[in-house]
């Protein structure tokens, strides 16, 4: 009786409740330890402190601050203020080049997303399978992630430089019409496989920490049982790294829509005619190009909305099929 | 750290101390006036020799000149300074911030401080369209400094080959050309198109064929003007440009890679561009080039083209002796010998017709006749409204629009009457909202 009421005997005191549990705690378990040992509400406080200063200094002032422009016309000396309540937000969505950039945003962020992870799969799993220089391969492979966004762009664009890039000559060659200056696809494609390139390092090195943690003696007993190397693959270590897997569809959707503005940048300034004008490129252009401020704000608080949508949908409906009690 | 490092440590540290004193116990009679610019490499270096000119032919000033990036980088420096009441003296910005630095209410006008500091600058004497281009009721509101228009640059052999002596001067004759220089392989490709087209084969091809851009004489009469180049032989002009990207006749060089490089590399047989690429293409030994001017429609006279560059601000808000110093920087800039040596080292206009003729009478244009055509074009008859300039407020962003739609018109998205149309109905968009912002300021 009294060994089922307390998890800890040893500790007395107000444990409230018991935390909501999936599964059976093994005896003397550590779930209940956390609760007891900080019963003071200042010291978990003061520990978050820290980050919580960052988070006021460099989002929640910079998004309030986002918050309040977005509701006024000003002339970029900030001399003359208008307050004009949604005008600024009206515009937007009665702009079709802002729904266009809408549309180019998502199809870019599921594009980008689906590549990086499905490439990086492939390659977590090839390497997991090599024998000799597995390290080299793996560096081979990092090196992207050292590369300066920036850096990345420019050496994409000039690879398919229509006029003088080496891999847009073989495209030539084999009767393909590249030409990412005036076809908004070819654009859209190259901004796509850049960005995808320059994270793929990011989710392969996740991947393969993963796949490295997947109980040797389940694989060795299915092999045991016949099953062949990518049936393997398929039916026990991605199911185990499914919780990684699910972690990197979000991260890969984050530095999708927010991260790849250097590499637009570079590679297409987000052109031909809007085709990789992507949300926060747009932000940039109107923000600090065209020093449209009132527009440009409206811009990121709409993306900050967009953000969190998404990101709220894929915690209730992805995250459900994942599981983590493996 | 053991003590004979610290020792050394706190001796450095202290000489280091005295030294940073040092410094301004020299300059402390010095004026400081800082001078904002968007000049690198070897423009930079030219600006920096004006700067040290200036600090070494008086005593009382010493001009600071800062690189803060390109143009963009440049504006959006002064309005975080200015509204951290930290803005230069001086800034350079570019033709199309002209009507933002105008109404911002953050500057002094360059005509009014140069007659209060009582100094002798002879603006009647500037050339026309640099002058007519930053005037607001006839006065002068920021200093011309580095000005060009387009010309077309050729080359030479390719020309000949084709059997061409040289570029015609109508659009339909050059058309001609173009496509005989492809057909008979004397080139690859007919021209380059450079990233700034919009300036050289839109705005220049208004003002050369005395073509309007907005109503209200281009936005000179009033803050409610609008873009009519939809309705204009602009069309035309597109449809033509249209035509020649997808006949291959002209290239657009993309991403990664300079227009400049299809021409100089022999690649393309024209670039329409600055005449302040001289410096560049003088430097690329492997090809003979010359050049001349744009082309006109056959049915119109040809008239002056239109500038393109920046030009020196001053910001409000400093104090008189330093604005002593600002006009006295000016004046200097404005000397036709310094004109004249700037003309010559960066290939840009010289603002002044003194300037000019002194150029002229050195013997200068004997051995750099390209370098005359660019003044000898603006200078070609009087500007009429739709040739002395463009007085758009939000034009960066207007421009912006007319170039992605330019795009769609290059991909065959659009026709080019659809995508002017839509270039025109986004940048009236702009206008009106510059107009509901600074109503009653113009």
């Amino acid at each position: 009786m009294r060994a089922s009421t307390s998890l800890s005997p040893a500790i007395p005191g107000p444990v409230v409740t018991a935390p909501r549990q999936r599964r059976p705690t093994p005896a003397g378990g550590t779930r209940g330890l956390k609760r007891s040992h900080f019963r003071e509400a200042r010291l978990p406080f003061l520990l978050l402190l820290p980050q919580l200063l960052v988070l006021l200094l460099f989002f929640f002032i910079p998004a309030l601050r986002a918050l309040s422009q977005s509701f006024v016309l000003t002339d970029p000396f900030g001399n003359s203020v208008q307050f004009v309540w949604f005008d600024n937000f009206r515009r937007l969505l009665a702009s079709p080049e802002y729904r266009a950039s809408i549309g180019v945003t998502f199809w870019f962020t599921l594009a980008q997303n689906a590549l990086t992870i499905v490439v990086s799969l492939v390659l977590a799993f090839a390497t997991d399978r090599i024998l000799r220089g597995r390290g080299f391969y793996r560096s081979i492979i990092l090196l992207p992630y050292a590369i300066a966004p920036v850096i990345a762009g420019i050496l994409w664009a000039f690879l398919f430089n229509t006029a003088v890039g080496p891999i847009s000559f073989i495209l030539h060659g084999v009767g393909i019409d590249w030409d990412p200056n005036r076809h908004g696809i070819d654009a859209f494609l190259l901004v796509t496989f850049a960005a995808s390139w320059k994270h793929i390092c990011y989710d392969y090195i996740f991947l393969i920490a993963a796949l490295l943690s997947v109980p040797a003696s389940l694989l060795e007993a299915a092999a045991v049982d016949g099953a062949g190397p990518l049936l393997r693959f398929a039916r026990i270590s991605l199911p185990m790294i499914g919780p990684t897997i699910f972690f990197l569809v979000v991260m890969n959707f984050v530095y999708g829509f927010f991260e790849t503005f250097a590499i637009v940048d570079a590679v297409t300034h987000g052109g031909p005619g809007g085709a990789t004008m992507i949300l926060v490129y747009k932000v940039y252009i109107d923000g600090f190009v065209h020093i449209d401020l009132g527009s440009s704000a409206a811009q990121s608080v709409l993306m900050m909305i967009f953000a969190l949508v998404l990101t709220v949908l894929q915690f209730r409906y992805v995250e459900r099929n994942v599981n983590y009690d493996v | 750290m053991n003590l004979t490092k610290r020792a050394l440590f706190t001796g450095a540290l202290a000489a280091s101390i005295a030294a940073g004193d040092a410094v301004p116990a020299l300059a402390q009679q010095r004026v400081e006036i800082q001078f904002w610019h968007a000049m690198s490499g070897v423009l930079g270096e030219r600006v920096g020799e004006i700067v040290k000119r200036f600090n070494d032919s008086q005593t009382k000033y010493t001009v600071v000149a800062t690189n803060k990036g390109n143009y963009d980088e440049v504006i959006n420096a002064t309005i975080a300074a200015y509204r951290a009441k930290k803005a230069p003296q001086i800034v350079q910005i570019y033709e199309r911030g002209f009507m933002a630095m105008l109404l911002s209410g953050a500057i002094v006008p360059v005509q009014d401080l140069m007659t209060e500091k009582k100094k002798q600058v002879d603006f009647s004497d500037f050339i026309k369209p640099v002058a007519s281009y930053y005037q607001y009721k006839g006065k002068l509101m920021s200093m011309p400094f580095n000005s060009s228009t387009p010309i077309l640059f050729y080359n030479k052999e390719q020309f000949e080959k084709a059997g061409f002596s040289g570029p015609a001067d109508t659009w339909a004759e050059f058309e001609k050309q173009l496509y005989a220089i492809k057909s008979k392989g004397a080139a690859e490709c007919g021209s380059s198109l450079a990233g700034d087209y919009f300036w050289s084969l839109m705005e220049n091809y208004s003002t050369v064929n005395d073509q309007p851009w907005g109503t209200k004489s281009n936005g000179y009469d009033g803050l409610d003007t609008e873009f009519v180049y939809n309705k204009t032989r602009l069309v035309q002009q597109v449809a033509r440009l249209q035509k020649w990207v997808n006949d291959g006749i002209i290239q657009i060089a993309g991403q990664g890679l300079s227009p400049q490089q299809l021409f100089t590399s022999g690649k393309c047989a024209t670039y329409f561009a600055s005449t302040a690429a001289h410096g560049g293409i003088e430097r690329e030994p492997s090809i003979k080039w010359s050049a001349t001017y744009l082309p006109h429609e056959a049915d119109l006279t040809a008239r002056n083209s239109s500038i393109g560059g920046a030009t020196l601000w001053v910001m409000k808000g400093h104090k008189s002796e330093e604005y002593d110093g600002v006009a006295a920087f000016l004046e200097f800039l404005a000397k036709p010998d310094l004109q004249v040596w700037w003309h010559e080292e960066t290939g840009y206009v010289p603002i002044s017709n003194t300037a000019y003729q002194m150029a002229k009478s050195a013997g200068y244009y004997k051995d750099h006749p390209t370098r005359e055509i660019a003044i000898l074009q603006l200078n070609r008859g009087t500007p009429t409204p739709n040739s002395q300039g463009f007085h758009f407020g939000n034009y960066t962003q207007a421009t912006f629009a007319l170039r992605e739609e330019m795009e769609s018109v290059f991909a065959n998205k659009k026709t080019p009457q659809q995508g002017l149309d839509d270039a025109v109905r986004r940048g009236n968009e702009l206008l009106r909202q510059f107009e509901k912002l600074n109503a009653g300021k113009y």
